[in-house]
């Protein structure tokens, strides 16, 4: 083992380029956490997404509408237990900036289908009796004070009030999901207040059932299924594609581009730059040091030794920006957890994501300590000892 | 005594830019144990480079280097090691003490090479540290001492390890008069009080004439005379 207390010493012999540098791989260890953490958050609903729940949509794209008399014919299918209508309404809340999903669905059937849905306050019978109620993620109540009783008027953007006026729910619970498959930053409210509306001139906007979701009746075959409900609809008028929850949440991730790749292209160029900026630093420790390689040298330290003393070098100045950086990502989870906030639902910092920027952490140290690691072992007691630094 | 070195044949040759310079040229000598030698000659007679190799810090090219009955020349790069830890202690001209350790630290790192304890080891260091003088100022770093005391740092960390052999290339080259006569006081010391045997190369005539005996090297790395001083 090398001499520690060296190791320690040279690592703080230049304090400045020390820190400069223990920051910069900070930074960097923190920026591949976040991004990591991003595409965690977003494969999350994939990874949890219930095995016994299909989504049935149109054929040529989510965008195309489906009749609403679709639903009662797939509630016929064999293997089908239940079927809710689910339309995305892409409204805000006063202004553009404040963006959370809202979704019309059928309010008798949501609590069915998706069991993971918990209320927290508030009351199921309060949402399914009143035909403006809605219920909210906690997120997004948290987020802009809404509270059990609270009128939220929401400005359709997909769905204007021909009037120009906006739509008004009332909170009547405030849920928590058990499951990352739905977030806790979505409104719910009845599809009956969107379809009356738009039946009367009330409102405007695209006709008919985004997707259908579908409860499997227990035991039911789910390819079986899938494949009598996309035969139903073989003739039209709008044909259909059945999928898994995971599928439609893999596809909707995948609708803002190959983000694992993207994100990986960064954390790519995140781990080059800290890479050089720490074999940089190195590079000037282990020239600094030469002359004291050969006096170790001469004192009897063998090659391993003298080679280790740079090596740990290199591993302590990672260890301690990579470590920062890991610091700062979880102890900041919670409030970047609330900067994203219903844009980016679900961000967490996994215990897998903060093991990888480890494993990253000292991958840069060997990669950057090696080097010169090798060099002072290869170096000659005399070549050593005759250089001045 | 026998003789604690001896050099039979020893031929280094250098290559630089294409030519080849031969810095020693079939060197044979006997150094006894106990000795204090001064070794002189012109540049380029070969005299550091005389040191590095009895040392064990450089290879020759060819000859024998029995040091203690043992002929360093094949021990292996590990071996060799393991060999100055344990039976040599270096002085350099320029001190060569490491800037960011203490002088207790500095004086503590050879016995890092040992099976002794922390405590032995601090212990060790101090005495040393007091033999030559600088008890009081074990916690300075390099930068905060002059030549003469950086010296005797160094000479406290050649002797810490009680090595038989100390080598010293021009340990007072860098230092004023009364400096430079603390050091050589000081390696008197260690040879006549402590039995080490001492090899030092110096260009100093004054410097010489402390030691015992003088060897005196021809430019082209040939043995000249032999100079009983006192």
């Amino acid at each position: 083992m090398p001499p520690f207390q060296l190791v320690w010493r040279n690592l703080t012999k230049r304090k400045a380029r020390f820190l400069l540098t223990a920051g910069s791989l900070a930074i960097a260890i923190f920026l591949l956490c976040l991004l990591r953490s991003l595409v965690v958050a977003l494969e999350a609903g994939v990874k949890a997404a219930a095995a016994d729940r299909l989504i049935v949509q149109s054929k040529v794209s989510l965008f195309v509408y489906l009749p609403q008399a679709y639903g009662t014919k797939i509630a016929a299918v064999e293997g089908v237990e239940r079927v809710m209508r689910w339309n995305w309404f892409g409204g805000y809340y006063q202004d553009q900036g404040n963006f959370f999903a809202q979704f019309a669905c059928d309010q008798d059937e949501l609590q069915a289908i998706y069991p993971e849905i918990q209320l927290v306050d508030g009351s199921w019978d309060d949402f399914q009796r009143d035909r403006k109620a809605c219920i909210v993620g906690e997120a997004t109540a948290s987020k802009y004070g809404f509270k059990v009783g609270d009128s939220v008027p929401i400005i359709g953007a997909l769905f204007p009030k021909t009037d120009g006026t906006t739509w008004d729910f009332r909170v009547a619970g405030i849920y928590k999901s058990t499951k990352k498959n739905v977030d806790d930053a979505t409104l719910f409210f009845h599809y009956k207040y969107l379809e009356n509306a738009l039946d009367s001139g009330e409102g405007s906007g695209p006709v008919g059932v985004g997707i259908f979701v579908v409860k499997m009746s227990p035991g039911a075959d789910r390819t079986e299924v899938m494949s009598r409900i996309d035969a139903m609809f073989e003739q039209g008028p709008q044909v259909v594609q059945t999928t898994t929850e995971a599928e439609f949440q893999a596809q909707f991730v995948s609708m803002i581009g190959n983000v694992p790749l993207f994100v990986s292209s960064i954390g790519g160029g995140v781990m080059v730059a800290i890479l050089l900026a720490a074999l940089n630093t190195m590079l000037m420790a282990a020239r600094e040091q030469t002359r004291d390689i050969g006096v170790l040298k001469a004192l009897g330290f063998g090659d391993g030794v003298v080679a280790g003393v740079l090596l740990w070098q290199s591993l302590a100045l990672c260890a301690f920006g990579g470590g920062a950086g890991i610091l700062l990502a979880a102890s900041t989870e919670d409030s970047v957890a609330r900067m994203l906030g219903t844009v980016f639902p679900g961000y967490e910092v996994t215990a897998g994501t903060l093991w990888s920027a480890a494993g990253a952490t000292l991958l840069v140290g060997l990669v950057a300590g090696v080097g010169p690691a090798l060099r002072a072992r290869g170096l000659s007691v005399i070549d050593a000892l005759r250089r001045t630094g | 005594m026998g003789a604690l070195i001896q050099l039979r044949g020893l031929v280094k040759v250098y290559a630089r830019g294409g030519e080849t310079l031969r810095v020693l040229d079939g060197l044979d000598l006997d150094l006894e144990a106990g000795g204090f030698y001064a070794l002189m000659g012109p540049s380029g007679s070969g005299k550091t480079t005389l040191l590095n190799l009895v040392g064990g810090l450089d290879r020759a090219d060819e000859g024998r280097i029995v040091v203690d009955g043992e002929d360093i020349a094949a021990m292996t790069g590990p071996e060799l090691a393991e060999w100055r830890a344990e039976k040599v202690g270096f002085v350099f001209q320029g001190f060569n003490l490491i800037p960011v350790l203490t002088a207790q630290e500095n004086v503590e790192l050879p016995l890092l090479l040992t099976r002794l304890s922390r405590g032995q080891r601090k212990e060790h260091a101090k005495s040393a540290l007091e033999l030559v003088g600088l008890g009081d100022r074990r916690s300075h770093r390099p930068s905060q001492l002059s030549g003469g005391p950086e010296q005797r740092v160094a000479i406290a960390r050649a002797l810490v390890s009680d090595p038989m052999l100390v080598l010293a290339d021009e340990p007072t080259g860098d230092l004023d008069r009364k400096s430079a006569d603390d050091v050589l006081a000081l390696l008197r010391l260690l040879n006549e009080k402590y039995g080490k045997t001492i090899l030092m190369v110096t260009h100093d005539h004054a410097a010489a004439q402390q030691a015992r005996t003088i060897v005196h090297l021809d430019k082209g790395g040939r043995l000249g005379r032999i100079e009983a001083v006192r």
